[in-house]
């Protein structure tokens, strides 16, 4: 403690180095996350050869997005993709909703324990396994691969992360809030749609999208359940791979991320205004 | 009291007992999750006890397919995908913990920009991420320029299809995933605590070692939780970037039941990844268990 009190001005530049020094490495690391990112929508304008993706940039061309659109495969996984993101997303928006609620407002402390010991079960068996697990159930009983046999696949993860989430905002609840709408003559059902809603709706909703954007991106467990007729687009990538990738590959996947980035940044607007009357009101 | 308050267990007239209610919300999801998640799993471990006979399996009880799974090239693929999975994510952590420790500590009011920068790649396809990084891993590509430019490296780099480009792959997948649990306890931590630390006397190095890791070890185990696991069954980046060589677990599973249609081997292989897993969450469970028993 001498040391630092005898020598102040080499304790401030050892802080100044360190803060320096972590800057440099969050920005490294900025850079790190989006290279990739960078390259995908740069190779999107790549003119490749022979129609095939290279690793050394041909030439500009913007050919590949007409391109994209017309390749009727692709466009068909991506439609596939989006029906199967939007229902599986439904699912674990209501599931995981409920089960959030439940994991901190059952009545029973062995149920919340359970209920909770399955949520992360749910979170940490790999993909692969819970894939080819799906894969050998739908075949021993004899269901059909299909769209629902898909959705109903890739919804569990999903259900976890929007419960973790709606757990995280249930915690926060008043529970004298809905006492006093039962003493003031408030049904169950009416107190559930009135007060607990309301309040848990953002989560819900961010879980909601979470899920989407998980559901709309899942390759391994998509990957033991597609079809032919059932093919989404990470798992048709995955599928061109083996002939080597067309650039239309990339302008695909470009429009897709700016689609998500436009549809996340639009809900993040929404739930800022939906929360600043409130703001303004108690100030 | 806070506990009671959380729960909803606060006493009340009204609410002496479950509703019908409470019921369905815990038992809807429960069904559903025992439908599509539970009864699969199930399957997978009665498989691993039958007998194969190509693309069937006939039920009942033998060691056979741990056996075959536990020897030759399936052990070694075993052992391999467990080393690497805990190397990765061991690099993922060292990675992440100065980026969590600066948004948490130094951002300032950058701090919401920060944690979004950090999450957006999450929302671009995983897969075609994977597939840039061939381009900029592969010779004459951008890694290769700009390790020559810093002289960090001389020559062409044949990065591609090696262990190297695996773990590059892997950190960068899980890199986010990495920093989120880690700024949340970091971010708990009170500052006048480690100020506290600093007018007792602490050097900055000690004041971390002493007040901020141990504080920080349920955000450490929870990043370790939710990187090592998912990467013991990882089957794309090592196929995109580790080339034919270094077949991991995941890749191994999915061409038992692909390709080979051997589901019964398939099976027990994917029952030896989730007793790797259980072993990660009960190492896991006793580090932060440590951590509850100081705090108390």
């Amino acid at each position: 403690m001498s040391a630092r009190a005898a020598s102040p001005g080499q304790g401030d530049f050892r802080r100044r180095a360190t803060d320096a020094g972590l800057s440099v490495w969050f920005v490294l690391a900025i850079l790190f996350l989006f290279a990739p990112i960078a390259v995908s929508i740069l190779y999107s304008f790549n003119l490749g050869v022979v129609g095939k993706q290279t690793s050394h940039f041909t030439g500009w061309t913007l050919e590949w997005y007409p391109a994209a659109w017309n390749d009727l495969a692709l466009r068909r996984s991506v439609q596939t993709s989006l029906y199967v993101a939007f229902w599986a997303a439904l699912i674990a928006l209501a599931m995981g909703a409920s089960l959030g609620y439940a994991l901190v407002r059952h009545p029973s402390p062995r149920v919340r324990r359970w209920l909770s010991g399955l949520t992360y079960i749910l979170l940490i068996v790999p993909e692969v396994v819970i894939g080819v697990s799906l894969l050998l159930f739908y075949a021993v009983t004899g269901v059909p691969l299909g769209a629902a046999t898909l959705i109903a696949g890739i919804t569990p993860a999903a259900i976890a992360v929007t419960a973790l989430i709606v757990r995280a905002r249930a915690l926060t609840l008043d529970p004298r809030l809905e006492e006093a709408a039962a003493d003031l003559g408030s049904t169950r059902l009416k107190t559930l749609w009135f007060i607990v809603l309301p309040q848990l709706l953002p989560a819900i909703l961010a879980g909601g999208l979470m899920s989407y954007a998980f559901c709309f991106d899942n390759l391994v467990v998509a990957a033991f359940l597609t079809t032919p007729a059932v093919n989404t687009l990470p798992v048709y990538l995955y599928g061109s791979l083996q002939y080597g990738p067309a650039p239309s590959v990339y302008a695909a996947a470009t429009v897709v991320f700016l689609f998500t980035v436009t549809l996340l940044g639009l809900a993040a607007l929404c739930f800022r205004l939906s929360r600043k009357p409130g703001r303004t009101g108690a100030s | 009291m806070t506990s009671a308050n959380k729960t909803g267990q606060t006493p009340s007239k009204r609410a002496p007992s479950a509703r019908v209610s409470d019921h369905l919300f815990a038992a809807i999801p429960t069904i559903w999750l025992a439908l599509f998640f539970l009864a699969p799993l199930g399957f997978t471990v009665v498989y691993s006890f039958g007998n194969s006979l190509f693309g069937a399996v006939e039920l009942g009880f033998t060691l056979k397919n741990y056996q075959t799974a536990l020897s030759g090239f399936y052990l070694t693929t075993f052992l391999r995908t467990v080393q690497f999975a805990v190397t990765a994510s061991a690099l993922c952590l060292v990675v992440a913990f100065p980026v969590a420790y600066f948004i948490a500590r130094k951002a300032g009011r950058f701090r919401t920009l920060a944690l979004v920068l950090i999450l957006i790649p999450y929302f671009s396809s995983f897969l075609v991420r994977v597939m840039s990084w061939q381009i900029l891993l592969a010779r004459g590509g951008v890694v290769e320029v700009i390790l020559n430019f810093l002289h960090l490296h001389d020559g062409p780099l044949d990065l591609l299809d090696t262990k190297t480009a695996v773990f590059i792959g892997m950190v960068y997948a899980y890199l986010p995933i990495a920093i989120v649990p880690l700024f949340v306890v970091l971010d708990r931590i009170p500052g006048p605590l480690l100020e506290a630390s600093r007018d007792l006397g602490a050097s900055r190095f000690q004041t971390f070692w002493a007040v901020t890791l141990p504080l920080a070890r349920p955000g450490i185990a929870t990043a370790v939780l939710l990187t090592a696991v998912p990467m013991l069954g990882e089957m794309v980046i090592p196929k995109l970037l580790g080339g034919s060589r270094g077949v991991l677990m995941g890749q191994a599973i999915s061409s038992q039941y692909l390709q080979s249609q051997n589901y019964a081997l398939g099976s027990a292989m994917a029952v030896l990844v989730l007793i790797a897993v259980a072993v990660v969450v009960a190492a896991l469970a006793r580090l932060t268990k440590g951590f509850a028993e100081v705090s108390a």
